[in-house]
């Protein structure tokens, strides 16, 4: 229904353009006719035209409208090209055959300027067109966006509210069991219920995870200058505090970055904290987080001297739920590198990591220099 | 159990998070006046004698209300929003008790004036834990306007 009317628009301009042209025509040339004196004053009119059919500009009458018909199919400046050489050609066979030199000339020169006056107003009234039609289609598909928008607000939602509850009863539950019936549960009976408990924990942490991945993807981001260097340091002090590991942090020198601040430190709160769950404990390791200059950006890295990674699954290393540890080793829910991925991404950045099994990994990534 | 002297109002529709936080306030003795209602309209109901419990003296208003946020019917915000906006029920403590963790959930409550927004725990120990605390805090610490 609206595609229709939208083209019925479209066709409704051509023509009023096509029609004003035709008028315009006429008029100009019977103006020209009664200046070199071929007509009366009196006979203004492009009817007179319609009966002289060996006359050019009857033909020109013939190639506007060609070229209105035209236009749908063929680039628009190709008709008024083509029927143009076409004229000429035309002309010079009229001056072969004794037609007055000077007002045929005119009329081509009118005719030509006519032609290239519809071609540009057409362009001109195809182009707002199709900006307006641009114009729409964006509004259509943003309140699309906007709608998606809305129905993933509703989905997380009901995700942090609907899932945690069932989590919690099973949880909770199987707690009672074990403090009401201790004593007619055997060792076995309650390794099992702990295998239950474990379990809903490990749930409960997927699911905080990936409301927080979707919540970094969504929140409206506030741009300001940060200073990396202090920001790293701080993110570093707090996550220190929960590890009992022998870890020494060298900050080299870091410009400052362009971004979210909270998004920011939660990039750095989970490369840091991989960085201290992928340290060794025992003999005492380096962290070193440093940056390059690259161009219009600033490259900041992470460095650690862990367990590092096989390169061979480096493609799998921002990969939501990839995880290249076994839980045995090391915890994790395998989001925490996909939020940092989503977060660089947000602004404008790249990340990319380099590893070797124990030979440590580097997470990279960078950030605007400038706003 | 005499429904004028009510201590403690909790409205939660799910049965097993009721259980939870019903046993979490027995351990500390705080369950002898307590009522709990299925979902909001029935906690207006019982707030202000209405429906089926017409009975009930509108006079006897609870100590504390522990109110979950999503509920069918009446949610949890639209209840806050009339005690709140009611003379007769604006001076009650209310606690929102949810498994929401959302900003806009609780910017919303305190905009609401909300006395308390405590997020329920998964994990049983910490749960039990919170809805205790929040049990002796409002019901032993806390002093009432008289």
């Amino acid at each position: 229904m609206l595609i229709n009317l939208r083209i019925n628009l479209q066709e409704r301009g051509r023509i009023v353009v096509i029609v004003l042209t035709l008028v315009l025509f006429s008029f100009l040339t019977c103006y020209f006719q009664f200046y070199f004196g071929k007509i009366p004053i009196s006979s203004l009119s492009s009817l007179y035209y319609l009966h002289n059919s060996s006359h050019p500009s009857y033909l020109s009458y013939i190639s506007i409208f060609l070229t209105s018909v035209w236009w749908k199919k063929k680039r628009i400046w190709f008709a008024p090209a083509f029927l143009t050489i076409l004229l000429i050609f035309i002309q010079l066979l009229f001056i072969t055959f004794g037609f007055k030199r000077y007002s045929d000339y005119f009329l081509l020169v009118m005719f030509i300027f006519v032609i290239v006056i519809v071609a540009f107003l057409g362009e001109r009234i195809e182009k707002v067109k199709s900006l307006s039609d641009l114009n729409e289609k964006l509004d259509k598909e943003r309140s699309k966006l906007e709608d998606a928008n809305k129905e993933l607000d509703a989905f997380a939602y009901s995700v942090s509210h609907d899932l945690r509850v069932p989590l919690r009863a099973i949880d909770g539950f199987s707690r009672i069991l074990v403090e009401d019936y201790e004593d007619k549960l055997d060792k076995e009976g309650k390794r099992l219920i702990n295998i239950v408990r474990g379990n809903t924990m490990k749930m409960g942490q997927l699911i905080d995870d990936i409301l927080q991945l979707s919540r970094v993807g969504r929140q409206e981001m506030r741009i300001s200058e940060i200073n990396m260097e202090a920001l790293v340091k701080n993110v570093y002090e707090e996550l220190k505090s929960s590890s009992n590991k022998n870890i020494l942090l060298k900050v080299k020198s870091l410009p400052p970055a362009y971004g979210d601040r909270i998004l920011i430190q939660q990039i750095l709160i989970n490369l840091l904290s991989n960085s201290i769950k992928f340290t060794k404990s025992g003999e005492t390791a380096v962290i070193e987080v440093g940056s390059k200059k690259g161009h219009d950006e600033n490259i900041y890295y992470i460095r650690d001297h862990g367990v590092g990674f096989d390169m061979k699954y480096v493609n799998k290393l921002f990969g939501l739920f990839q995880r290249l540890h076994s839980q045995e080793e090391f915890e994790g829910t395998g989001v925490g590198l996909s939020i940092v991925q989503r977060i660089i991404r947000r602004h404008g950045g790249r990340v990319w990591g380099e590893g070797k099994v124990d030979g440590g990994a580097t997470i990279y990534f960078t950030l605007p220099s400038e706003l | 159990m005499d429904l004028d002297e009510i201590e403690i109002l909790l409205v939660e529709d799910n049965p097993t998070d009721a259980e939870l936080t019903i046993r979490a306030l027995k351990k500390k003795n705080l369950t002898n006046n307590l009522v709990w209602v299925k979902d909001g309209a029935e906690a207006l109901e019982f707030l202000y004698a209405t429906g089926s419990y017409s009975k009930r003296n509108i006079e006897g208003i609870p100590k504390l209300i522990l109110l979950d946020l999503r509920m069918p019917k009446v949610d949890g915000l639209e209840v806050l929003q009339i005690i709140k906006k009611d003379e007769r029920t604006k001076k009650i403590p209310v606690v929102i008790l949810t498994s929401s963790k959302e900003d806009k959930d609780i910017v919303e409550s305190y905009k609401l004036g909300v006395n308390s927004y405590v997020s329920k725990p998964v994990e049983f120990d910490e749960f039990t834990e919170a809805v205790s605390t929040l049990g002796l805090y409002w019901m032993l610490l806390n002093k009432p306007p008289e």
